[in-house]
């Protein structure tokens, strides 16, 4: 390592200048297109539409009604997508982790909820749990319900609907997790389990002691990632039930934006929204960083 | 300690590939066994199925009294040395070792003294709180050592543990692991690829080629009377001497023959071929049984292609029709490329070889 | 030696293995089986779109039936799900009779052709005359951008931003890629937490003022604008990419060139560069996934001048009962994405696999 750091410097002239050279493009981007903005926000935030420096808006938002509901099914889904679904992934990469007939084909197919835009899952979805969707379709086909019969899923109670919300996360979550997972795991070498197997490891024991901890770098990255995009979810619920009906934190944010903007309230309240999101996801992401050591400069990719 | 028998043990991958072919192996207790052969003959394949990391296809394994065919590797009693070591990396070199003790609830302090016997046996017991990750590799492949011995298993297992060594640091490893092995009085088979390190290290070698013995014996046994001629080019370094040869039966006895050697047998030697029909045979000699005579006694004239000075002795080599053939000679006098020189051989240590068969006449 | 190994069967593998299959292929089947529909709806027309249940694929043609009526001529579909004609139509307008079945049934007959099946019936040849007229599958498709003004320039808003935004994040991302794969200076600890920070946060929440922003610069509701916004999580993500490709390329390599007689930017243009391309194409088409999947921001910073899914957004949330043109809709967005997804999986794979953020 010392070896390589004077050699670096011993190059042609000019060498000093170059890395800045190529990062500033990056940080005069970020200084414009993003520090900008959002310091603009938060400063906004404090400020009433007459200038003055004030906490009412974020007072407005925490008595807005919907936001208690908002936060709730947020937290719901998120802890369901985090932890549950997640689980479901793990067991089934560790399930699927070795080759047989078919599994690259498997995997293939595997990739298509992760590849599909939200849009075109928001479409898939909608066409499905509509009265005569193709659901019911093909329950009716299956035979589990009667001819003419037809269940109305979206018209349930807010727990039947945060249910189905959080299954149609599931499918597009578990396969994208999975894959993963499964990259992960081929990561690590043949031997190393093997010796665990050796050394007195049954099958639980092994993925206790010595597959799921060496997985962990690759859990921790994508729990993070999923727990930063589930906290964001919105499009699906909106196709499904339309707005305010099941609010949740983004969904919130392109209601004040997009469906009212011309009441008083709405730019405060979504910029509102808008920061409350951030804070929690910049929450999560600092303690990402912070436990996995990125900045601490101890995981240089190599 | 125990002894390990394989009996017709095969190993067939998929519909098609068949890695171990009908494998039969008895080892003694406390012997050190050297499976060697080229890469994909089956050897570490062998070994795996006696770890039981790989299904017996066909065949039964027995350790000691027990049948262990059927066993999980965690029941069979044995160790493993991989040959990326496979130490886990998210775990202290003490935990490494201690690993398959905690397994079989071993009380705390017994582990501690286990843990640092074994260790220091294999130098590392200042290491004991580092991860793998801070150490270099020859330190990592004793903490695999270490791991292995601290469980005091009934047969030891290494798979080709010398080979990510560099080449000094693979020599001086060499006698330690034997060392271990000595004290420990453990029942080793070690595989590899290297004929030097198996003909140093082991009590007895089984050769394999393509999933089959080619032959099972000491290394003297292998050396000097090597079965094949697989067998005698495979083992030594340089490598047996091979020429093809015509047998001249004339008056003053038996004559092998080609276009630069006229060799006259000696009775003894002639006996081998009592039983042998064909009339001509592959001739094989080591380099250092060639030896340099004057003109008129020699069997085998040419002119030196190269000589290499190795100190102690010289290796002479010359060209007969794209054969290249090699003899040892003395540091002095320095041959010269391009001078004649005039060779004979130590006719006991001849091997014959059915050029049809590839197996040795002699017995 | 001739193969005559036999495999011994245990029952106790061949259960578990069957058990693994039918696992297997549950999973694909409840993966396979959304998407499936939305492909299969799709290709329904608008009168299979309205019925219940959905016909499970998608009929290629109709079965019709012309006979005389009070008002003209009757027209009847036959209805495979109930096994018999169904009467649609009472008209002597022709004209009426060639838009129902191009609108309702996706079968496009000229009028020529409708005159012809007249002709027959008014022979006497056959009373009630039945033809079968082919499907025009991709109707859905057509009509969903004839419906929706903005789709089609909306569509070409988004491959041209998509562009865009790979330019842009390829270009300064990679510089700055590069710069950390080769260099360690001053600062590389904070850029990179701060890379990866932005990395992480929420797009949405940049895109608010940016409104403002571009309204100020004059670039609000224009592709440049958007180009703007998105480009700044895909340089992040960029810069990432870049940094572990070029980082996987040996520095020997370079030093050989410039050993030879090259500057450094010849050693890029001509080692490095050509060798990063795989990388770097991977790297492209995550921009273009990122750019073009982008909804959220697109709908806050678009009024007049639309992506396009923000236009099968609009297009599904009013969407009750056409749902083959709202199938159609998602369909077309999706195919890009999958196509480039399923192009650079590997590169997925490896990323996961390798390297940790």
């Amino acid at each position: 390592m010392t070896a390589a750091a004077p050699a670096k410097r011993m190059r042609n002239f000019g060498s000093k200048a170059v890395p800045y050279l190529l990062i500033a493009p990056v940080v005069i981007y970020y200084i414009f297109f993003w520090i900008r903005p959002v310091l603009i926000t938060v400063v906004k935030s404090f400020q009433s539409a007459a200038g003055a420096f004030t906490f009412q808006n974020y007072v407005m938002v925490f008595t807005d009604p919907n936001f208690l509901p908002a936060l709730r099914n947020t937290a719901i889904i998120v802890v369901f997508s985090v932890t549950l679904e997640f689980l479901g992934a793990l067991f089934l990469a560790l399930l699927i982790n070795r080759k047989f007939f078919g599994s690259s084909f498997f995997l293939f197919i595997a990739m298509i909820p992760m590849a599909l835009p939200a849009v075109a899952v928001g479409a898939m979805w909608l066409t499905g749990f509509t009265a005569h969707g193709w659901i019911n379709s093909l329950l009716y086909y299956v035979g589990i319900i009667a001819e003419g019969a037809k269940i109305y899923w979206l018209a349930g109670s807010e727990w039947k609907l945060l249910a189905l919300i959080i299954i149609i996360d599931a499918w597009q979550v578990i396969p994208s997790v999975m894959i993963i997972l499964l990259a992960g795991l081929q990561n690590i070498p043949e031997e190393t389990i093997e010796a665990g197997y050796v050394f007195g490891g049954n099958y639980t024991t092994v993925l206790r002691k010595i597959t799921v901890p060496l997985l962990g770098p690759t859990i921790q990255t994508a729990i993070i990632l999923r727990l930063i995009s589930a906290i964001q979810i919105w499009l699906v619920i909106v196709l499904l039930v339309g707005f305010s009906r099941m609010p949740v934190l983004v969904e919130r944010i392109v209601y004040f934006h997009e469906e009212v903007p011309a009441l008083d309230i709405s730019p405060l309240m979504a910029s509102g929204y808008t920061i409350i999101v951030s804070v929690i996801v910049s929450l999560a992401a600092l303690l990402y960083l912070r436990v996995s050591g990125a900045f601490g400069g101890k995981k240089e990719a190599s | 300690m125990a002894t390990l028998r394989m009996q017709n043990v095969t190993k067939q991958f998929g519909r098609s590939v068949i890695a171990v072919k009908d494998f039969n192996l008895e080892v003694k207790e406390k012997e050190f066994l050297v499976l060697l052969g080229p890469s994909g003959c089956g050897k570490t394949t062998a070994m795996r199925m006696v770890a039981g990391l790989e299904e017996v296809t066909t065949g039964n394994i027995f350790i000691g009294d027990r049948e262990v065919t059927e066993l999980p590797p965690r029941k069979r009693n044995v160790s493993m040395i991989f040959q990326n070591y496979a130490v886990w990396p998210h775990m202290s070199v003490y935990d490494n070792i201690a690993f398959a003790l905690k397994l079989k609830n071993i009380p705390k302090d017994e582990i501690d003294r286990i843990v640092k016997e074994s260790a220091s046996l294999a130098k590392i017991d200042m290491l004991l709180d580092r991860l793998p990750s801070q150490l270099s590799g020859g330190q990592q492949q004793r903490v695999a050592v270490s791991r292995a011995m601290a469980v005091d298993p009934d047969i030891f297992l290494m798979d080709e543990p010398l080979s990510n060594l560099d080449a000094k640091l693979r020599v001086s490893m060499r006698t330690e692991l034997k060392a271990i092995h000595d004290k420990a009085g453990a029942t080793t088979v070690f595989v590899t690829h290297d004929q030097s390190e198996a003909m140093s290290m082991a009590d007895r070698i089984v050769i394999m080629k393509d999933g089959e013995v080619i032959q099972v014996g000491s290394p003297d046994d292998v050396y000097h009377r090597s079965r094949s001629i697989f067998v005698a080019d495979f083992i030594g370094t340089p490598p047996t001497n091979f020429m093809d040869v015509k047998i001249k039966k004339e008056s003053d006895g038996t004559h092998l023959v080609n276009p630069h050697l006229n060799l006259l047998l000696q009775p003894d030697m002639a006996e081998h071929f009592k039983n042998y029909n064909k009339d001509h045979l592959i001739l094989g000699i080591r380099p250092e049984n060639i030896i340099m005579v004057d003109q008129g006694e020699a069997a085998l004239s040419a002119k030196c292609l190269v000589a290499e000075p190795q100190g102690s002795h010289q290796v002479v080599a010359i060209e007969l029709d794209n054969n290249i053939i090699k003899s040892i000679a003395p540091a002095n006098p320095t041959i010269i490329p391009g001078t004649d020189v005039h060779l004979n051989f130590k006719q006991e240590t001849l091997r014959f070889f059915d050029p049809d068969t590839t197996l040795a006449i002699n017995d | 030696m001739a193969k005559r190994i036999k495999k011994p069967i245990k029952l106790s593998k061949v259960i578990s293995k069957t058990i693994f299959y039918m696992l297997i292929v549950t999973l694909a089947i409840a993966i396979i089986l959304p998407a499936f529909f939305l492909v299969s709806l799709s290709f329904l027309s608008t009168r299979e779109a309205y019925q219940y249940p959905l016909p499970l694929l998608p009929s290629m043609s109709t079965e019709y039936s012309l006979t005389h009526g009070n008002r003209g001529y009757l027209i009847s579909v036959y209805d495979k799900f109930e096994e018999e004609y169904q009467t649609v139509l009472d008209t002597n307008e022709l004209e009426k009779i060639t838009v129902y079945m191009k609108n309702q049934l996706g079968t496009p007959y000229t009028i020529a052709e409708i005159e012809e099946q007249i002709a027959i019936l008014e022979s006497g040849a056959e009373d009630p005359v039945y033809f079968n007229a082919r499907k025009n599958i991709f109707l859905n498709y057509i009509s969903f951008f004839q419906i929706s003004r903005d789709a089609v320039p909306a569509l070409l808003r988004s491959f041209q931003i998509a562009g865009l935004t790979i330019l842009v994040s390829l270009t300064i991302g990679g510089m700055a890629g590069y710069a950390f794969a080769r260099y360690i200076f001053p600062g590389r600890d904070a850029l990179k937490f701060s890379v990866l920070f932005v990395r992480m946060f929420p797009g949405v929440a940049i895109a608010l003022p940016m409104v403002i922003i571009l309204a100020n610069m004059g670039f609000y509701d224009k592709p440049v604008g958007l180009v703007l916004v998105y480009s700044v999580g895909s340089i992040a993500l960029t810069i990432w990419i870049t940094a572990s490709i070029f980082m996987g390329i040996p520095e020997s390599l370079e030093e050989a060139a410039q050993v030879f007689g090259a500057t450094k930017f010849q050693t890029f243009l001509r080692v490095t560069f050509p060798l990063a391309l795989p990388g770097l194409a991977a790297a492209a088409m995550y921009a273009f996934l990122g750019a073009w999947n982008e909804t959220v921001s697109a709908i806050i910073l678009t009024q007049f001048n639309p992506t396009f899914p923000v236009v099968v957004y609009q297009a599904l949330l009013g969407a009750v009962g056409n749902v083959n043109l709202a199938a159609a809709g998602g369909l077309v967005m999706a195919v890009p994405s999958l196509i480039f997804t399923f192009i650079i999986r590997r590169y997925i794979q490896q990323m996961w696999g390798g390297v940790t953020i």
